[in-house]
Parts: C-alpha cells; sequence; structure tokens
C-alpha cells in the first residue's frame, strides 16, 4: 500500500515537473502536490533523483527541480555517480564537444580516474572522441549518436581532420567544366550578347545538382559547400559572378583578358634563380643550363 | 632606375651600336648627368670617340643635353634605348596597317633617326627601283608618306635654335604641317640626290604607335572576354575616344551611342547592328570595366576607362607570373588577397580551401618574392610573447608592378646575353655563310652559271648546313622572345604610366 503510494506522489511530481520544463521551485511542487506532508515529499524528490529522473538547480538561491532527458537516463543506468556526471558534462557540450581539461576542471576528479571513466564510456559506446581539425592534438568528447559540428569536422572538406584537397580540387574542376559548357552560349549569339550572357549564367543550385548527379561525392553537398567552391574558382580567375536582380549569385566562366605574357614563356620568367642571376658568378646566363635547354627545344 | 635595366640598357647599346657607345651609355647611367670631360675621364675613352658616341646617341634620341649657362650635362635616356628592340613591332604593325610602302618609309627612317620628306622617299625609292616584286613607284611613296604624317604616326623633328650669343643650340618642338610634296620635284631628285634643298626634318612618332599598341591590347582583351563583336565595340569606342579625349587620358570623354551607331554602321557585322546597346551593357557589366555608363543623354553615354584597364591588364599579368612561378594555388591566395584588399592568413587558408600548410607555405613564398606585402597590427607597442599579433597581408600593385618589371628586364638581359653568346660562338661559321651569301648574290646579278654558283654554296659542308640551320632556328626563338617581353613589358609601362 506504501509502496503503491509512494509510486503516485512520484507520478504527480513528474507531471508536476513535466509540464513546467523550465523548472520548477520547491514552493510551486509542494503547491503541485498538496495533500502531502513537506518530508515525505522531499523523501519522494530525493528518491527520484537518486533513480535519475530529476535534476535539481540552483536559481536566484532558490532550488529549481527540471525533469531529466529519458534517453540519457536509460543509458547511464547502471553506472556510478562519477561517471554519471562526467556523461552529463559531455552531454551538455552537445556537438560542439568537450575537451577533456574541461571535464576534468569542471567535474574536479582526478587525471587518472577521469581516464579511466571516459575509456569505460568509449567502450560502452555512449561517448567518442573526435579529432578537432583546428589543433589536431586537441581531442573532444561527444555523445556517441551525434554528428559532430562544422567547426569541429571541418564539414564536407574534411576526413579524419585532413583536409581533402584532392576532393577539391575534383570539385573544383567540375563545377568549371559545368560553367564552360554554358560559358560558350555568349560568344556571338544570334539572339543578342544579353540573352547569351544569361544563358552563360549558372546558380549555384545548377551547380550543386550537376555535382550530385554526378556522383562524385559520398558526402551530401549543401548549397554553400558548392559556393565555397565556386568562390575558389573565382579566385582561380576562372569565373566571375553576378547577383540578379532577385538577390541571387550568378556564376560565369570566364577567360584571362591576355594570353600568357611574355614574361612567363622564356626560361627567366618560370626560374626560380632569377634574382641569384648575375653577369659574373655561379649563376650567370653566358651558361644558364635552362636557357640552353630551352633553346635546344 | 634601377641595376637591371642598366645592365639591359648596356646590353642593348652593345648590340645595336657597339661597344664604345655602349661604354658611354653605361658611364651616363650610371652617373646620370655629366659633361664631356667627366665622361673622358671616366670611361678613358679618347675624346673624339666620346663625342662620336653621344652623338650617335643623341641622334636616336637615346639621350638628351642640358644646357646651363655655358655649361652642358648629357644624359641617357633610357627608356628611349628599349625601344630599339620594339622596332620590328613598329614595322609589323606598319606592314599591316598601311602596307609595304609605308614599312619601307618607317624602316628608312628609324634608321635614319631623322631625315627630310625627299630625301627619305628618294632614297627609297632608288634603293628598290630594280626591285620588280615590291613595284615601288614615287607617287605612291609620296602618297603614303603623306597619309602617315596625317595619321601622325610621322612628325617633324625639333628645330635647333641658337640664340645669340650663345653656342649652344635650344631643341624647339614643332606642330607638325602636312607637306605638300611635289612628285615633278621629287622625280628630279631621284635623278639628282646630291642637290636635294628639303630642309624640313621628319622623325617616328613612337606614341602614335604605342596608341595603337594599347587599342589592339584592349579589344583583344574584349575579344577573349566576350566576343568578336564586343571586340568590335570596342574599336569603336576607341575611335571615338580618339576624337573627343587625349590619346592616354585615363578617362575619356563621354561617347554618345548615336555616334557609335553612325560608325558602326560601316562595318559588315550584323550582330553589331541589332544589339550595339546591348552589347554596350553587357561589356559594362561584364567587360571587366573597361568601359564605364557615363550618362543618359543622346541615346547613352560610355566613357572607356583606360586606366581601370591597365590595371586590369596589370593583374592579369601578375596572375600569370605568380601561377607560372609558383603554381596555380598561390595565384589564387594573391587573387584572394588582392579581392579582400586587406585580409588575415586564417581567412586565407578559410577561403582558399587550400591545407594549412601547403597555403602558409605559398603565403610566405609569394611574401618571399615580393608579390604581397604584409601589415603588422599591435595593439600596444610594446612587443610581448602573449599577445599574439595580427598580420594582414595586401598586394601592393604598384611594387608587384615594380618586381615584375625587374624580372622582365632580367630576362630581357638574359636573352640578349644569349643570344650574344650564340653569335660570338657560331661568330665563324656565320660570317663564312654571310660571305657566301654575298658571292653568291653577286654572282646571280652577274648572271653567271648555276654550275660554279653551286661549286661556290658547296663551300659550306652539310654539318656546317646543319649548324647554321639550328643557330638560325635559335636567334630567331630569341627574338620572338625578346618581342613577347617587350610586349609585357609595354603592359606594365602603361599601367605605370598613370600617376
Amino acid at each position: 500500500m506504501s509502496e503503491n503510494k509512494t509510486d503516485d506522489v512520484s507520478e504527480q511530481i513528474l507531471n508536476a515537473v513535466k509540464k513546467n520544463s523550465k523548472g520548477i521551485s520547491a514552493t510551486d511542487m509542494a503547491a503541485e502536490v498538496p495533500d502531502l506532508p513537506s518530508a515525505e515529499l522531499v523523501g519522494a524528490i530525493n528518491k527520484l533523483l537518486q533513480q535519475g529522473y530529476l535534476d535539481i538547480y540552483k536559481q536566484d538561491g532558490a532550488l529549481i527541480y527540471k525533469i531529466k532527458n529519458q534517453l540519457s537516463k536509460q543509458v547511464v543506468k547502471g553506472a556510478d555517480n562519477e561517471e554519471k556526471v562526467v556523461y552529463n558534462l559531455i552531454e551538455e557540450a552537445a556537438n560542439k564537444g568537450i575537451w577533456i581539461r574541461e571535464i576534468r576542471n569542471q567535474s574536479n576528479l582526478t587525471n587518472p580516474q577521469l581516464t579511466k571513466i571516459l575509456k569505460n564510456l568509449e567502450s560502452k559506446k555512449l561517448i567518442k572522441a573526435v579529432k578537432c581539425v583546428n589543433a589536431s592534438k586537441k581531442k573532444v568528447y561527444m555523445l556517441y549518436n551525434l554528428e559532430p559540428d562544422r567547426s569541429i569536422s571541418g564539414g564536407a572538406w574534411y576526413q579524419d581532420q585532413d583536409f581533402e584537397s584532392e576532393f577539391v580540387d575534383i570539385l573544383n574542376r567540375q563545377c568549371l567544366r559545368f560553367l564552360h559548357q554554358r560559358a560558350d552560349k555568349i560568344k556571338n549569339n544570334p539572339r543578342g550578347p544579353i540573352v547569351g550572357r544569361t544563358q552563360s549564367y549558372a546558380t549555384a543550385i545548377e551547380v550543386q545538382k550537376y555535382i550530385t548527379d554526378l556522383g562524385i561525392s559520398k558526402v551530401k553537398l549543401e548549397v554553400e559547400d558548392v559556393v565555397t567552391i565556386l568562390n575558389t574558382l573565382i579566385y582561380d580567375g576562372k569565373a566571375e559572378s553576378t547577383v540578379y536582380p532577385d538577390g541571387s549569385r550568378v556564376y560565369r566562366a570566364i577567360e584571362s583578358l591576355i594570353p600568357p605574357p611574355g614574361l612567363v614563356q622564356v626560361p627567366c620568367g618560370i626560374c626560380p634563380l632569377i634574382h641569384k642571376c648575375s653577369s659574373t658568378g655561379l649563376i650567370t646566363p653566358q651558361d644558364c643550363k635552362y636557357m640552353n635547354e630551352w633553346l635546344e627545344q | 632606375m634601377s641595376h637591371q635595366l642598366g645592365r639591359l640598357v648596356a646590353q642593348i647599346l652593345q648590340r645595336y651600336c657597339g661597344e664604345i657607345v655602349e661604354k658611354v651609355g653605361n658611364d651616363l647611367f650610371m652617373y646620370g648627368s655629366k659633361p664631356i670631360a667627366m665622361i673622358v675621364k671616366s670611361t678613358g675613352l679618347p675624346r673624339t670617340q666620346v663625342i662620336e658616341s653621344l652623338r650617335t646617341l643623341m641622334k636616336f634620341d637615346l639621350a638628351m643635353f642640358e644646357a646651363t649657362g655655358p655649361h652642358v650635362d648629357y644624359r641617357l635616356l633610357p627608356e628611349n634605348v628599349l625601344l630599339l628592340i620594339r622596332y620590328p613591332r613598329y614595322l609589323l604593325q606598319m606592314k599591316s596597317k598601311y602596307g609595304t610602302e609605308a614599312e619601307l618609309i618607317i624602316e628608312e627612317l628609324l634608321q635614319q633617326a631623322t631625315c627630310s620628306a625627299t630625301l627619305l622617299l628618294v632614297t627609297i625609292a632608288n634603293k628598290y627601283k630594280d626591285d620588280k616584286d615590291k613595284n615601288l613607284t614615287i607617287v605612291t611613296l609620296k602618297d603614303t608618306f603623306i597619309s602617315l604624317a596625317t595619321a601622325a604616326y610621322i612628325q617633324q623633328a625639333p628645330v635647333a635654335e641658337i640664340k645669340e650669343g650663345s653656342e649652344i643650340p635650344n631643341l624647339v618642338q614643332v606642330a607638325t604641317i602636312v607637306p605638300d610634296l611635289d612628285t615633278r620635284a621629287l622625280m628630279q631628285a631621284m635623278a639628282n640626290p646630291v642637290d636635294i634643298k628639303d630642309n624640313i626634318y621628319w622623325k617616328v612618332n613612337y606614341d602614335r604607335f604605342h596608341q595603337d599598341f594599347r587599342d589592339d591590347i584592349m579589344i583583344k582583351a574584349m575579344t577573349r572576354r566576350i566576343d568578336d563583336t564586343a571586340g568590335e565595340v570596342m574599336r569603336l569606342l576607341l575611335q571615338q575616344m580618339y576624337l573627343s579625349s587625349a590619346a592616354w587620358a585615363e578617362e575619356s570623354n563621354a561617347i554618345p551611342v548615336t555616334d557609335l551607331r553612325e560608325s558602326s554602321r560601316l562595318t559588315d557585322k550584323i550582330l553589331l547592328h541589332h544589339h550595339l546597346e546591348h552589347y554596350l551593357k553587357v561589356m559594362e557589366e561584364n567587360g571587366a570595366g573597361f568601359i564605364r555608363r557615363a550618362g543618359d543623354a543622346g541615346g547613352g553615354q560610355y566613357c572607356v576607362q583606360a586606366k581601370v584597364a591597365a590595371k586590369l591588364l596589370v593583374e592579369d599579368v601578375l596572375d600569370h607570373v605568380v601561377t607560372e612561378r609558383l603554381g596555380s594555388k598561390a595565384a589564387r591566395i594573391f587573387r584572394l588577397i588582392r579581392a579582400k584588399k586587406y585580409v588575415e592568413e586564417e581567412d586565407i587558408q578559410k577561403n582558399a580551401m587550400l591545407p594549412n600548410k601547403e597555403c602558409k607555405q605559398l603565403t610566405y613564398k609569394l611574401l618571399e618574392e615580393h608579390f604581397i606585402s604584409v601589415q603588422p597590427m599591435r595593439k600596444s607597442q610594446q612587443v610581448s610573447g602573449t599577445q599574439k599579433g595580427i598580420y594582414l597581408y595586401h598586394v601592393k600593385l604598384f611594387e608587384a608592378v615594380h618586381v615584375c618589371r625587374e624580372m622582365c628586364y632580367a630576362s630581357l638581359h638574359n636573352l640578349s646575353r644569349a643570344r650574344r653568346q650564340l653569335v660570338s660562338e657560331h661568330g665563324r661559321a656565320l660570317d663564312k655563310q654571310r660571305r657566301v651569301r654575298t658571292i653568291v648574290h653577286g654572282m646571280r646579278m652577274r648572271s653567271e652559271t648555276e654550275e660554279s654558283i653551286n661549286d661556290v654554296l658547296e663551300t659550306l659542308t652539310p654539318p656546317e648546313v646543319n649548324l647554321l640551320a639550328q643557330v638560325e632556328k635559335q636567334l630567331k626563338q630569341l627574338s620572338t622572345a625578346e618581342l613577347e617581353l617587350d610586349r609585357n613589358l609595354f603592359i606594365l609601362n602603361w599601367y605605370l604610366h598613370y600617376p
């Protein structure tokens, strides 16, 4: 009978807490469960806290109770208090992850103890360690089922914190190819240059569709990813972009204004030693190997 | 006035004017301006030789004199010395625009430096009297000369004025008056070249040629960027620009579309007739800023922005140079920095989509080669270890252009040096070939038998012939490269020409 009664009380308390997702203060709690002496109420709350149904916070000097995430409660079942604390800290960090030193500072656990707990949790596949792209030595922990944030993983361009320059290069080339297919339409278009220009433009969404259809990327590329690639094309001088009246950005492949100038057609223009070359000394134009090779082509 | 320029000038003078002139020229280059006595002293050459050299230099406008009272200083004009390697381009330009006669006139005039019209035409006519292929007559020559003078490719040389009581002449620029040459007088002069009394002297107007070169670059750029018709529109715009603005103006006066339409009727491009306004609009928006809409009066007005065009072209040159020297990734960084004006290292990495290490390396390489500059920003004056400084990278275009120009000078010098080396190495064989050719030419003139001509030709052994063919090919390659470099320099100087 008494068991039943406690269950009822717990139910009531939980319902009260669930209704107020922002948390409920002790006085409000007493109002929600009126026909209960405060001693019993405290007892019931303590029990719930122990079982991990409730969380307790201190706000403006008053105690606040909050409902705890059901899922996490299940996961930590059977874990001891330290593990729970660590787990909670990691959970709070969400997909940004949390650094081991931060955990240590916040949990006040000793280093060997903490390592042991983290290992334990990792082996249970509750959390995972993710390497940060910005600092190669820095490892952050987050829940196992979370996708790391872009600032941690670097987005589509990173694989295990290594920048995939080849992937970027390939995409860069494919985007350019797509733009090139259209670019010729501006040339002597019988319907006039403005129509031609419009036909030679491509929006980022079109490019993204083209790339996705090609199926070269295992990762799903967002439009903003494609925009980054298109921007590299602009920095390569192979494309230009304009804004349409409706605010969308369009891209067009262009050619450089002049063919390669004379300086890069002669060996000296690309010679790494040009600044060391002089009339006398070790490096002279008279017996320059590069020059002779170029002449004998 | 750099070390590289000095080396190049010396090399060019050596090639075209010989060693003595080179010595004098080099001396003048190093010391700025100095009087004859000083040149004699520092070069150790006899006074007569120095005077002779100075005469040569002054005749071809490679040097000038400055008189302060009785004291005369001489000064080298290095930029004019560089023009010597541009001569083939002038000739080519003439040949393609006005035909063979014009080419011959300009060639002769370039060789003579200054010459009176009558003498010039008579000399050419006499020289090619027997040449049946060219079929020159003094009348066509005269007409070409007049049209060249009208188009300002040639102009009157400055006239020397001697003030009373002074022995130093004063060169005064005179306005060019298109001459009225009498064909009969020319005919008479041809028969008797000694008593020509024409005393109006002419010289080549380099500036006019340079305007042509500039127009050509701009038209070609538009053609590459949009299409042929856009190139044609650019040509029309430039044509109109000459009518209303100074040739080297940073920005032309507004050109009304109606005028363009008028002149576009003369061309046979159908697209142009139908879509002139559209082309102008596209060129304004996508033509890299070569033109700008200036107003709506008279159906719209456009300006040619020569200065902007020069800047863009120079940037393009630099991009090419960076691409070839450090790779396309470096070019991406270079362009990125230029686009963002001032940018931090981390932002470069983020936008260039390059691996951190590679990006850093390339940025430092660019910095090392002086294509970009860095501006450290410190919050406080003291340098403290903990505080991380902010380093902003940026492109100082003017300085980058100078770096590029120095490289051009160095390359030109090296090519010239290699050429000299090549010629001196195979000097004997080349000499022999020349001699054989002269003999054969003489024999042909005397119409001797084919057999004896062959005998002479066979004095060149097959290995020698092979070697000569190779040398000839290499020399040709070197001259082509020189001309290309000169084109490159032209763009750079065009940019630097605007203050």
